[in-house]
């Protein structure tokens, strides 16, 4: 029997729709955030969500440029450029979180993209806890 | 009562320098000498393990236990000063924290036995042998203690009712803590008896930032550099832990023009300055309209052991809790 | 998805402390700039979702400003003042709102009229221009009967001067019947006040009890050299834009009225270029001949705006720049040609002083000559009914826009300073105010100026160029239709959110007013764990936060007027020592967190 990876999915509300917890995955396996900004996002967050139990992040964040706080998303991708490190010293693959730049107002996409990370995390196996 | 209140100094997982710490405290040693009876203190006097245990419940009135948790040893003697103790103060980084041991987490335990007692370049070890906890000689049972899969902080493993941070604490701060609970004149359980705000309130340092503090080169570290002896690190470009870290050292190591690594741990109502450290670096790290972040933050050589150096244990991935079910708290 | 709440948090708020973005505290209306444009960019991408969403912003427009529509094409005062400008270009709020008029404009034709209570007095508005109306709309929803007296045969006042390739007629007449109907203002066509019948005095009688003067300045100037009038202004030939305009505007100049025709049009102005482009499209062989020089960094470059100069030019209009006309010459009363010596210098330190080089001068050949070189108001109906002081100036006061001498009249718009459109409209809701506090006798100038403070432009590393305005190439422009291509809903929804929102969250609320978040808390400071370690201050884009040294040390503070509660601030914290109050986000974590400790682990 495969595994189910447990997915939290941040996505910005500016950039991806922003009343789609009203009508987002009804999995019980994902759990959708909308934030203000992707760069409100605190990397002990990210530390907590694996701690507690998720095989992988999503974060969705609007395309560079285009940030209606400014940089919020470039302050996530730097974030996410030292999390990183922590993550795989903890023995959590970097593929395990990722983040999306881009503009879809409507959030039309994100049930793709979370398909599509949820494969990528099906096909990375159960998160190894032993250093958890 | 006339009697003296007994306390008792003991060490875990030590590395002796929180008891130098003590020691340092040298005239005011004599002090506490005159107002306590030191009823066990390892590095400083012999004693057996039946010495402790054959003390009362709550007979001694302070317990100063310094060191973390990673054997069996240390739990073991971790709970009898619990029991025996009507309070118990973490002394030193490695109590409250974890400390710099706690780097080891890591790493897996069967990594760590592997290269410590078969792969090192200086041992000899052709059949591969690794210490057990128990052993038979000579019609004898021997015992070792067990070596635990990670490190703990000293309040995951028992309650404490007070920290007194530091690698090691100064002195000063010592024998405040003692005298105040000599005096009874205590803060609620669970406190910390050191400063509240994090280093920059008192760093000298902190005025000469500039208004918008912004680092956009390389990282530097402070043996690649001649840093400026009045300039705040990290408008130098090199990190400096200051921001996450509580104060009350006396800023012995900017003093001395080394940057802070963060030995004093988090300020109240942080409990992973490590990780909040992160975002703020996010912040401060620049790099212009055409630089590479990436670039930049590989720059900063070994992340994990910078941010974590002091606190794995109590953070947010590094913790894990030992407390049985059952334990009373005095 | 789009789900506008009603909610009392979400309306702007009446700025306690005086800031505003530039592009607000530059719009004589200070119109909600900020908020339509970030309602905008949050528009759903699809038309058919994004209809009603855009008729929301537009009957939020038209709330506080009824000529929205026509501002949204031929103003755009804001854009000079725009954070942008400096960055990549201003944004383009002229063609937003143009985005939002064209689909609210049919709407406006079939909208229900609000029912208003008319319990207050009689006001009477004199002339249906912009000043006008805008005093009249506004008096009416405060309850007061207006009358419009209006003494051409339509309302709207300059604004038909505004030739129809800058503004669509539709756009126009929908606006000026709208507003009528809107709040019920009775008018009254054809009839001047002023003259004969209808002095003041016969107003007040029927039971006005205040009067609002807004008649404009339909009298154009005639052309003078020195202190004389130029000969031969009544020659055959010889016409006034501004009449010119007029005749155009009420569809009485055929096609190809100009063909085979050399018109030369003396001015520059907008107002001359308007004329011009005009003439251009009627067929004739036009120049401009303009008394300023091209440089218009200097004071005596030609005021007319760039880009009608630029239109001018593709066009195929010839400007003559540095140019005053002595002498029209004639033949068989026929206008034949212009002399015109050179103009060494518009303005000194009087003021207004051209000085010509009699020794340089051109001769023009020319069929028809346009005045156009300003246009004043009718003097004698003033002073008639002493409204004039000593000096023969208007005797007003220009906070209140209270005449001096006669205290139940007000004079705005044009009439008391020529201006623009929306500096009209502004006159009329200064009008509007003073009149109701005269009416119910409360002091009348509390309050009235109003001083703002404007925020600068955030911090990023890259700001975003503006969008190429589209034109119609030139040599198909010569007909009545815009020759400006508008936004679509993707363009516009990119533009929009290109700015930058540099305002105070108080005065804009956008996001609140569509559900995106439930309130805006400003940052608040733990001053028990802040330490002055400056990370904040490093992590705000806004530059609302500073660090203060107080009694208990160094702390940082935040600009409540400046935050925009982004959390920027919160998360680079190392203390934990900045909140945003209640926050979503901790409480979805929170539910996240039970799900994943109970959900189903992996079975491998």
């Amino acid at each position: 029997m495969g595994y189910e990876p447990k997915l939290v999915c941040f996505s910005c509300k500016f950039g991806w729709g922003y009343l789609r917890d009203l009508d987002g995955p009804k999995e019980a396996s994902v759990f959708l955030i909308p934030v203000e900004c992707s760069g409100k996002l605190d990397a002990i967050h990210l530390l907590k969500v694996f701690k507690e139990g998720a095989d992988g992040v999503l974060i969705l964040a609007c395309e560079e440029g285009h940030c209606h706080f400014q940089e919020g998303n470039f302050r996530a991708l730097k974030m996410l450029y030292l999390l990183e490190e922590v993550l795989w010293a903890h023995g959590i693959q970097k593929e395990r979180v990722r983040i999306a730049f881009s503009l879809d107002p409507e959030g039309r996409g994100i049930p793709d993209r979370i398909v599509q990370m949820k494969n990528s995390l099906a096909a990375l196996g159960p998160l190894d806890r032993a250093l958890l | 009562m006339g009697e003296k209140p007994k306390i008792a100094i003991c060490w875990l997982g030590a590395c002796g320098g929180c008891d130098e710490a003590v020691v340092d405290l040298n005239e005011g040693l004599l002090e506490v000498a005159e107002a306590v009876s030191i009823e066990l203190w390892p590095v400083a006097m012999d004693f057996k393990y039946d010495h402790l245990r054959n003390f009362g419940k709550n007979e001694l009135a302070v317990g100063l236990v310094s060191g973390h948790v990673r054997n069996s040893e240390h739990e073991e003697v971790a709970h009898l000063l619990r029991e025996r103790c009507r309070i118990i103060i973490g002394l030193g980084t490695c109590a409250c924290f974890g400390g710099t041991p706690a780097m080891a987490n890591l790493i897996s335990r069967e990594e760590i036995l592997d290269t410590v007692y078969v792969k090192a370049p200086s041992v000899v070890n052709p059949l591969g042998k690794l210490p057990q906890p128990e052993t038979e000689w000579e019609g004898e049972t021997l015992v070792l203690p067990e070596f635990m899969d990670h490190v703990y902080a000293l309040n995951q493993v028992i309650s404490v009712d007070y920290f007194i941070p530091g690698c090691p604490p100064p002195p000063e701060l010592i024998k405040n803590g003692i005298r105040a609970v000599l005096t009874d004149d205590l803060p609620p359980k669970g406190s910390t008896l050191a400063p509240r705000k994090a280093l920059c309130e008192t760093c000298a340092r902190n005025k000469t930032k500039p208004i918008r503090l912004e680092i956009h080169g390389p990282i530097r570290r402070i043996h690649e550099v001649e840093a400026d002896p009045e300039i705040c690190f990290l408008a130098e470009g090199i990190l400096c832990m200051g921001p996450a870290t509580r104060t009350g050292c006396g800023e012995t190591c900017i003093k001395t023009n080394i940057p802070c690594r963060g030995c004093f741990g988090p300020t109240p109502g942080i409990t992973d300055p490590g990780s909040r450290f992160i975002s703020s670096l996010a912040a401060l790290l620049k790099v212009g309209t055409t630089g590479d972040p990436e670039a930049v933050m590989a720059s900063i050589g070994d992340p994990v052991g910078y941010l974590y150096r002091f606190t794995h244990p109590v953070s947010t991935l590094g913790e894990r809790c030992l407390r049985k079910a059952t334990e009373e708290t005095p | 998805m789009w789900n506008t709440v009603s909610k009392g948090t979400a309306a702007v708020e009446r700025a306690v402390k005086q800031y505003l973005p530039p592009c607000q505290e530059q719009c004589p209306i200070n119109e909600d700039i900020q908020r339509t444009n970030v309602l905008i960019s949050l528009l759903p991408d699809d038309p058919e979702t994004a209809a009603p969403a855009i008729l929301q912003i537009g009957d939020y427009l038209y709330d506080k400003n009824p000529f929205f529509s026509v501002c949204g094409y031929v103003c755009g005062l804001c854009e000079l003042e725009c954070n942008y400008h400096a960055k990549g270009g201003a944004i383009k709020r002229r063609l937003l709102k143009r985005f939002i008029s064209d689909t609210y404009i049919p709407h406006l034709e079939t909208r229900e009229e609000w029912s208003l209570i008319k319990h207050k007095e009689n006001v009477a508005i004199v002339g249906g221009g912009p000043a006008g109306l805008m005093a009249g709309f506004d008096l009416s929803r405060r309850g007061y009967r207006v009358t419009i007296f209006e003494a051409s045969d339509r309302l709207g006042g300059a604004l038909w001067l505004i030739p129809r390739y800058r503004l669509p007629e539709r756009v126009l007449t929908s606006t000026l019947e709208g507003m009528v109907r809107m709040v019920g203002m009775d008018v009254r066509l054809n009839t001047r006040i002023g003259q004969g019948k209808w002095t003041l005095e016969k107003l007040r009688n029927e039971g006005f009890k205040a009067i609002f003067i807004a008649q404009g300045t339909p009298t154009p100037r005639t052309l003078t050299f020195g202190r004389n009038q130029v000969e031969g202004q009544d020659l055959s030939g010889v016409m006034y834009g501004q009449t010119f305009l007029y005749e155009v505007s009420h569809g009485n100049i055929r096609p190809n009225y100009f063909t085979g025709k050399k018109v030369l049009v003396i001015g520059g102005g907008n107002v001359a270029f308007d004329v011009a482009r005009t003439a251009r499209r009627l067929g004739g062989e036009t120049s401009i001949v303009a008394l300023e020089c091209e440089d218009k960094a200097s004071r005596d470059g030609i005021p007319a705006d760039v880009e009608e100069i630029r239109g001018a030019w593709e066009e195929g209009i010839r400007i003559i720049y540095s140019r005053g006309v002595e002498k029209i010459i004639g033949e068989s009363e026929r206008m034949k040609g212009l002399v015109c010596p050179r103009c060494v210098r518009v303005y000194d330190e009087k003021g207004f002083n051209p000085a010509f080089d009699p020794a340089d001068t051109l001769v023009l050949d020319g069929d028809v000559l346009i005045v156009t070189v300003g246009q004043g108001p009718d003097w004698t109906a003033l002073q008639e009914e002493g409204l004039v002081d000593g000096h023969g100036r208007l005797a007003v006061d220009p906070v209140t826009l209270q005449s001096r001498n006669r205290k139940p009249v007000f004079v705005g718009g044009d009439l008391r300073k020529i201006g623009f459109m929306v500096e009209a409209m502004q006159d009329g809701l200064v009008a509007a105010e003073s009149i109701e506090r005269y009416l119910q006798d409360r002091d009348m100038t509390e309050g009235r100026k109003r001083v703002f403070e404007v925020q600068d432009i955030p911090m990023r590393r890259h700001y975003l160029t503006e969008p190429e305005v589209v034109w119609i190439p030139p040599e198909k422009r010569m007909h009545f239709q815009l020759f400006e291509r508008g936004f679509t809903l993707t363009e516009a929804i990119e533009e929009a959110r290109r700015c930058l929102a540099c305002g105070p969250c108080i005065s804009c609320k956008a996001c609140v007013s569509i559900g995106l978040r439930d309130s805006l808390n400003p940052a608040e400071v733990l001053t028990d764990r802040c330490c002055g370690c400056g990370i904040c201050v490093s992590a705000c884009f806004y530059s609302a936060i500073q660090l203060k040294d107080v009694d208990m040390g160094r702390i940082s503070l935040t600009d409540a007027f400046k935050c925009k509660s982004c959390g920027m601030c919160v998360s680079s914290c190392p203390s934990g020592a900045r909140t945003l109050g209640e926050d979503a986000l901790e409480a979805a974590l929170m539910t996240a967190a039970a799900g994943l400790q109970n959900s189903p682990g992996a079975v491998p």
